[in-house]
């Protein structure tokens, strides 16, 4: 008894390590974004500023138009989660619904564009974009992320979970298609639904380097694109300013993330097993 | 229709049922059609409705995005590769094989392929080895606590990379950043960590570890859960130690959960570093950071080589695609692990 | 004409065959049950009829057309599911009426009949509920109850009592003739429990692996059996099988010779060697006996005590006899009337046939 929960005592100490490791830089972030210049540079490894300041956040709001970016980068993430979601309920309700031929064929195809590297998709999307006229726009970033290999694989494994029988009383009362979707189907997921719609709007509300490519007007840059703004490669000095924005900019996942932690990891859970 | 086919069948029994033994030709090869006829409308009908145009419906959107955006660059990217362009210029100049052999000929290849070959060595230590560790140790090594683990190790991969960089840039920091001023304590000179030619890689890579350490946890996490409690209990019971049970039951039994996840440290990976090299070092000190994903950004939007960029996206494309290959060849001899 | 008739159909999974050429027909308004072990094709039957299964070859006619390609929803069918499929994110109310709004029925109809439906089967009060807050028993009534309101011509249950415990499978059973009996719809009913089998049934097919082995009433299926399966399969405990030969006129048992009736011995004349089956229950103790046999040990059964007897050839007798009568040990003589044997062609399998039912 005492030998095995010795033996425990050294793997929670490995653990709280690693937990140390990870959520420092957080807190650190938090702390030194409300430091004042001059507490930055003679305190910076205290954990607590000793005269907490809004100095910074003050100055970002007075200087940039932050209210512009945030509203910016949602209106981007937004339209992309929904539009995600949708995409791949219906594709997904296509996969599980009907029978046609080459299914598995096609389903394998649109997976394996989930694999498909950036650097592929980089050049000749942004051709195509400025062919359509959408480059410096919100819409050059939406367009190309409007589907999700991912999502639809994950909401197909939702859909595949549903009690058969349920499927086959719709269809002995003759309920067509959208019927089956709208009103049987989607109530009984809405929960897998909700948690993929969240973590697709983090997953676009973080993103860098496709905005990054389309968006050049500052007036129009999302807020992880704001951030570069902060720096200069030979490391610039303004780190309490820079840090006020990395947190503006945390802050919405962060807390999307623990308001709803146990879906979000169920979710991710879920897009490791390979069906 | 069908009352017609059911006449046949009748007219066919009736036949019978008046002592014809045997089934008159002409009514057997009536009868035979429309069986066979009944089979294809089934199967039709089954489909719901008879409609093909249903699923097309629900497939377009998807469907479209997905192969504008993702099949047709790469077709495209095979034909840019074969020409020499500025992106701009009208003129495209058809140049064969040319992008590729001086891609391959050039000395920063020998470079972008070493970087590439360190940041997948960092990445799986800190992304692959260690999650896999410590995914075996909360699952079958604790008893408690396990889910406060979870939620917290997982929150910094919620966060966004542009956010990560700033935030390493800062403790990072060789004059007055957090370590410098740890290091001093212990009396020894921080190094200008994305100035060296090895040292910012690593650097680099333990960006992208703290990011995406936490993803990579759960779902192992999530495979060495479904190990069956009693496999664990019998090892117990025959006195193996931590470190059998680990080697003969645990790898084993997660192995294509822990093969994607391998897989997905190196594509992803690579991928990821796009954004802390961008925002922190542009590819240097020197090219001594960049890599096979960053360099295709590089010729495409810095030094405006479509040709090369298009080639060096194929060649990156080619590689991922061997992982992949090699991750569904093992699978498949694997699958009667986990089963 | 709402009878259900199937023309030699079969139905195959790839390389595993389901059902084979079944060809059977429902009548209007019977209750049909469709009984054998599991893995027998009786619930692909059924899922069959209701359209969910394709049909591989043959001909399935319901009300005289044929419906091979018809889809689930036109065919007019009301189906109980052996978990029931209540949809979890409906209340009672929307379960029930589900089907109905979907058909686009006035809306005053689906009221006056989902009302009627939850008198009927005394859900009244439970309108708002979820499934998940109902019992077992509650549930499988809710489903029975969005199968009333369709008021459908056929009406296919899939074990619909299963997941109810023994008490409440007794009541179950006997509300659920009273409804049928209401609407008289052509009823399909699958089940591997025997009894339930006897008692809602009006008929019942027996099937084992894919194949229809008999089509009968309760009483002429446990009385004449037709094979070997259905004699093991129908009663419990099962009749016994005891192989025997014919020399010489003489039925020679378990190294018990036995001189048949007059009237039997034409039909076992072309019949060398044959399967002799005897329901426990209709054997006697007796001096005058036609088998002896020591006996191994007895079972208390409630109401009836089951005697297992070791004959002489190594083959096992049941008989059942009252509880009320004492012990028995040692060795027993038994006798049996032959007005109540079964005799299998033991080739075949077959039932050679009665003297006196034929």
């Amino acid at each position: 008894m005492k030998i095995s929960s010795i033996r425990g005592w050294h793997w929670h100490v490995v653990l709280c390590g690693a937990v140390l490791i990870q959520l420092w830089p957080l807190f650190f972030m938090l702390s030194t974004s409300f430091k004042s210049m001059d507490e930055i540079f003679q305190s910076t490894l205290n954990p607590i500023p000793a005269v907490p300041v809004m100095n910074n956040y003050l100055y970002v709001l007075k200087n940039f138009p932050l209210v512009q970016y945030i509203f910016n980068t949602f209106f981007i993430a937004g339209i992309i989660a929904a539009s995600k979601i949708i995409t791949s309920i219906l594709a997904a309700f296509a996969f599980v619904y009907y029978e046609f031929s080459h299914k598995e064929k096609l389903f394998n195809a649109l997976l394996l564009t989930f694999f498909i590297p950036i650097t592929v998709v980089m050049v000749p999307n942004y051709l195509l974009l400025s062919r359509l006229g959408v480059l410096n726009t919100p819409w050059g970033v939406i367009l190309p992320q409007l589907a999700d290999a991912m999502g639809i694989f994950l909401i197909r494994q939702a859909m595949r979970a549903i009690p058969r029988p349920l499927i086959e009383a719709g269809k002995l009362e003759n309920a067509g298609a959208w019927v089956m979707l709208t009103r049987i189907i989607l109530p009984l997921i809405k929960p897998s639904v909700i948690a993929m719609g969240i973590v697709f709007f983090i997953n676009s509300w973080n993103d860098y380097f496709w905005p990054l490519l389309v968006l050049q007007d500052k007036s129009r840059y999302t807020l992880p694109l704001a951030l570069q703004m902060f720096i200069s490669a030979e490391g610039g000095s303004e780190w309490g300013i820079a840090m006020a924005v990395a947190v503006l900019t945390s802050l919405p996942p962060l807390l999307l993330y623990l308001s709803c932690q146990r879906f979000i990891i169920h979710t991710f859970m879920q897009s490791g097993v390979k069906g | 229709m069908n009352l017609e086919e059911a006449e046949i069948r009748m007219a066919s029994h009736k036949a019978q049922d008046q002592g014809e033994q045997i089934l008159s030709n002409d009514a057997y090869i009536q009868y035979a059609a429309m069986i066979k006829n009944a089979a294809k409308h089934w199967r039709r009908t089954f489909c719901e409705a008879g409609s093909i145009w249903q699923p097309v419906v629900f497939l377009t959107p998807a469907t479209l995005v997905l192969f504008v955006f993702a099949y047709w660059p790469l077709l495209q990217d095979v034909w840019l590769s074969f020409h020499l362009w500025n992106m701009i210029s009208p003129a495209m100049k058809f140049v064969g094989l040319q992008n590729y052999f001086q891609l391959v000929t050039s000395a920063e290849f020998i470079k972008i392929i070493t970087n590439t070959v360190l940041y997948i060595v960092v990445l799986l230590l800190v992304n692959f080895l260690l999650p896999y560790l410590l995914s075996f140790m909360m699952a079958h090594l604790l008893k408690r606590f396990s889910f406060f683990y979870r939620s917290a190790l997982f929150a910094p991969s919620t966060v966004s990379l542009a956010v990560a960089s700033i935030l390493f840039l800062w403790i990072f920091n060789p004059l007055a950043g957090p370590l410098s001023i740890l290091l001093s304590a212990v009396g020894l000179e921080s190094p200008r960590w994305f100035k060296e030619p090895v040292l910012v890689v690593i650097v680099i890579g333990l960006i992208i570890g703290w990011k995406v350490f936490g993803y990579n946890l759960i779902l192992l996490l999530s495979a060495m859960v479904d190990v069956p409690k009693e496999l664990i209990e019998a090892a117990r019971i025959e006195n193996a130690s931590d470190w059998q049970l680990f080697r003969y039951i645990i790898v084993p039994m997660t192995s294509s959960t822990a093969l994607y996840v391998f897989v997905i440290t190196i594509v992803f990976g690579l991928q990821y570093v796009l954004v802390p090299v961008n925002m922190l070092t542009q590819g240097g000190p020197d090219q001594g950071s960049t890599n096979l994903v960053y360099i295709v950004y590089q010729y495409g939007f810095v030094f405006f080589q479509t040709g090369k960029a298009a080639a060096f996206a194929i060649l990156s494309m080619v590689i991922y695609a061997l992982f992949l290959m090699l991750k569904t060849k093992v699978l498949d001899k694997k699958v009667h692990y986990e089963n | 004409m709402s009878g259900i008739v199937f023309e030699d159909v079969s139905k195959y999974y790839g390389e595993i065959t389901a059902v084979k050429g079944l060809s059977l027909s429902v009548q209007e308004g019977e209750r049909l049950i469709l009984l054998g072990p599991s893995g027998c094709g009786k619930t692909t039957t059924l899922r069959m009829v209701a359209g969910l299964e394709k049909i591989t070859s043959g001909i399935l006619k319901m009300g005289g057309h044929v419906m091979n390609m018809v889809e689930p929803g036109a065919r007019n069918i009301a189906m109980v599911f052996q978990n029931y499929a209540l949809y979890p994110h409906m209340t009672v109310w929307e379960n029930i009426t589900f089907g109905l709004s979907i058909r686009k029925v006035p809306n005053g109809e689906i009221k006056a009949r989902a009302e009627k439906a939850l008198e009927i089967l005394n859900l009244s009060g439970y309108e708002q509920r979820k499934p998940h807050e109902l019992s077992g028993g509650q549930k499988q009534r809710v489903a029975l109850g969005r199968s009333l309101v369709k008021q459908a011509p056929y009406f296919l249950l899939d074990e619909p009592l299963s997941n109810l415990d023994a008490q409440l499978r007794l009541q179950a059973r006997t509300e659920l003739v009273k409804i049928h009996e209401l609407y008289r719809p052509t009823l399909m009913y699958v089940t591997h429990d025997q009894i339930e089998a006897m008692s809602v049934g009006q008929r019942i097919a027996i099937m084992n692996q894919g194949v229809l082995q008999q089509l009968d009433t309760p009483d002429i299926i446990y009385q004449y059996p037709a094979n070997t399966f259905v004699a093991s399969f129908i009663g419990a405990p099962p009749m016994n099988l005891l192989q025997g030969r014919l020399c010489d006129g003489k039925l020679r048992i378990a190294g018990c010779d036995i001189k048949p009736p007059a009237e039997w011995q034409n039909l076992l004349a072309s019949h060398s060697e044959l399967w002799v089956g005897i329901r426990p229950e209709h054997c006697r103790l007796s001096d005058n006996s036609l088998l002896r046999g020591r006996v191994e040990f007895t079972e208390l059964l409630g109401s009836q005590r089951c005697v297992h007897v070791r004959l002489q050839g190594d083959e096992l007798v049941l008989c059942v006899f009252p509880a009320e009568q004492s012990a028995i040990e040692g060795t027993v003589g038994i006798s049996f009337s032959w007005e109540h044997v079964n005799s299998f062609d033991s080739h075949t399998g077959c039932n050679i046939g009665r003297p006196h039912v034929r």
